[in-house]
């Protein structure tokens, strides 16, 4: 036990999940609350492990959330989901304005990176989340090569931070609900969020990011949320203690997905698809990896299915130039195998994609210099900016970006100096 | 060689869960601000918990030191689950432990706002504090921006020697019966911190309570 187990764990009673291991249900909600940094006991009944105020037949998984500082008051929610869980924690906010100047499309580092500028700059800015601050940068345990850290950062800190500070500006931050629509009015946008909340925005910055590639394997979709994960799976590290895990993917996201669970697991096997990792990895993470013992990396492999009951049991692994399937032992499977854009409302709006649908912008919607189709104005769109005037793009999302965690940020500034133009262009600034 | 019991099989020394007289708190309070602290005597755990409320700026960044006094009169609860306040400790608890060692040191080493307890304060203006892992006494020393305790009468001694007995004789003995009932393992008087003066004003306020609190 370290010193900061002795003297850390809260004080007052928290949050109790009661579940299944394997529950995809009970996986959200973990990673919703990980990802949120809201604590959280797992009591995991396939382990043995229960709660008193659980009984047999109760519909899965069971969330026990404290109400403020009555910790006598507890409310209990049967067949909780990520989005009661967040109403009862009170982390669903209603937008405080009728309008405002700028609405963010997401919290990752852009997004985050935006909000801080454009309220400092008095701007009336308001951001909107799906899930959690940070983006797929938020769930990467340690960034070493962010500048001004010389230490490492992790991506839940700094999304940490970067919110606490867009909120001293006065930024507003909407969580757990996704936009589900957005269309133009009067000059600007009215964005519709999944509960039907709708925001009033004269600007608006499309920073939603990007998701996890799906692995096309038999068996993948079955066991999801039950030992097969998408992403670096935050909430699982500590329940991976003595396992083995294996992660699939060759980029950033994966390695630093491997120093994390090596760090639990017995065993970590890293799968990918290429001849190296030096085309897609960061060289101090590959030097890393290098060097920890139970880190084992297996070049041009696939994981071709994956098998199980309630769990993960095994996964098929296809070696290039061999005919052979091999059967790995794995308690846990992460996947790490690349992004694709969150563009779905995007596409409804009218924007124009590129051939692998990430949001053009700027001279790459016209190249040869010409207007982009249906684009009235006499100027050529900024850049960042879409083919819809004042609605802009930064980070992941948009065609041709860098996919690291500063160039997001970088673009997330650069997209608050030019809302300002686009606002003074259509007035009232 | 003389075997000699574990000390902590002896229960509490009685001597020291006494409450002290008003006289006495009324005077180790004028010995503490003499001292530049800020020290303010309440009748009870609630008007402390109002005191303490009253300084806390909404929105602070706020470490709730581990203590019985802030459990039983609800500030951990203020601080951990109101949404008032950013709870550092529930910050540092969710924190990779291997991955973030690093700066889990730095974020504990330096909250704007520390509130917690002392074990012992004397009635010649010091304040006692004894830590098993240490890790609170330096914040409160130094890294904190600002440091409330809240310190329940019974805790008032006449002078340092009697303090240093407090912690061995009473504090330890109930302390180490609790961390081994809430984490399995013993406690210590490994670390001990006295603060004899304040050179910033008001830097660490002492709220004395007219009430039995904590250890």
């Amino acid at each position: 036990m370290s010193e900061y187990d002795y003297d850390l764990r809260p004080m007052t009673p928290s949050v109790v999940l009661v579940g299944s291991r394997s529950s995809a249900d009970g996986y959200a909600i973990r990673d919703f609350l990980t990802r949120n940094r809201i604590v959280y006991e797992w009591r995991d009944l396939d382990a043995g492990e229960t709660h008193a105020a659980y009984r047999p037949g109760m519909r899965l998984p069971l969330c026990l959330i404290p109400d403020g500082t009555r910790p006598e008051e507890i409310v209990v929610r049967e067949g909780a989901t990520v989005e009661t869980v967040a109403r009862s924690l009170g982390l669903v906010a209603e937008p405080r304005l009728a309008e405002y100047d700028l609405a963010i499309i997401g919290a990752g580092p852009a997004g985050l990176a935006a909000a801080v500028y454009a309220a400092s700059e008095g701007l009336r800015t308001v951001v909107v989340e799906s899930v959690a601050p940070g983006g797929q940068a938020g769930t990467t345990s340690l960034i070493e090569n962010y500048l001004g850290f010389p230490d490492g950062v992790s991506g839940n800190q700094l999304a940490a931070r970067a919110t606490v500070q867009a909120e001293r500006f006065g930024a507003e931050i909407l969580l757990a609900r996704p936009v589900d629509d957005v269309a133009p009015d009067s000059g600007g946008y009215i964005s519709r969020l999944s509960d039907g909340t709708t925001i009033a925005s004269r600007a608006v910055l499309y920073a939603a990011g990007v998701e996890w590639r799906r692995l096309d394997a038999p068996g993948v979709d079955r066991l999801l949320g039950a030992g097969v994960y998408y992403g670096a799976g935050p909430s699982e590290a500590l329940g991976c203690r003595g396992c083995r895990v294996v992660i699939i993917g060759g980029g950033n996201s994966a390695g630093q997905a491997c120093m994390r669970f090596s760090r639990y697991a017995a065993h970590v096997t890293l799968l990918v698809r290429g001849d190296s990792l030096a085309a897609s990895m960061s060289q101090y993470l590959i030097d890393q990896i290098a060097e920890r013992e139970n880190i084992e990396v297996r070049l041009r492999s696939e994981a071709v299915s994956v098998d199980g009951d309630d769990n993960l049991r095994t996964i098929g692994v296809a070696t290039r130039g061999s005919d052979a399937i091999e059967t790995l032992q794995a308690n846990a499977l992460f996947i790490c195998i690349g992004g694709i854009a969150r563009t779905q409302c995007a596409d409804r709006v009218g924007l124009m994609l590129d051939s692998t649908h990430y949001l053009l912008t700027g001279i790459d919607l016209a190249p040869g210099g010409e207007k982009p189709p249906g684009w009235t104005l006499t100027r050529a769109p900024f850049p960042l900016e879409t083919n819809l005037p004042g609605f802009f793009a930064a980070g992941d999302v948009r065609s041709g970006s860098v996919k690291r965690c500063a160039a997001a940020t970088g673009e997330g500034a650069m997209s608050v100096a030019l809302v300002h133009r686009r606002l003074a262009e259509i007035g009232g600034e | 060689m003389e075997t000699v019991a574990p000390i902590t099989e002896l229960p509490p020394n009685p001597e020291f869960a006494v409450l002290a007289s008003d006289e006495r708190i009324d005077a180790t309070a004028a010995a503490l601000r003499s001292h530049g602290l800020e020290a303010l005597v309440v009748g009870t755990g609630a008007e402390a918990r109002a005191a303490v409320l009253d300084r806390l700026p909404e929105g602070a960044e706020v470490f709730n030191n581990t203590s019985i006094t802030l459990e039983s009169i609800g500030i951990a609860g203020d601080v951990e689950r109101s949404g008032r306040f950013r709870p550092v400790r529930l910050q540092l608890f969710q924190m990779d432990r291997e991955m973030q060692k690093r700066e889990m040191r730095q974020i504990a080493a330096a909250p704007d706002w520390v509130v917690g307890s002392a074990h012992a304060v004397t009635e010649d203006g010091s304040v006692l504090l004894a830590s098993a892992s240490g890790s609170q006494l330096g914040p409160i020393a130094s890294g904190a921006g600002r440091v409330i305790l809240v310190v329940g009468g019974q805790k008032v001694v006449p002078d340092l020697a009697s303090g240093l007995r407090r912690l061995y004789e009473y504090s330890y003995r109930l302390e180490d019966a609790r961390a081994r009932l809430a984490y399995g393992v013993p406690s210590g008087v490994n670390n001990i911190l006295v603060v004899n003066r304040v050179l910033a004003p008001g830097r660490l306020t002492v709220v004395l309570v007219r009430q039995v609190l904590g250890f």
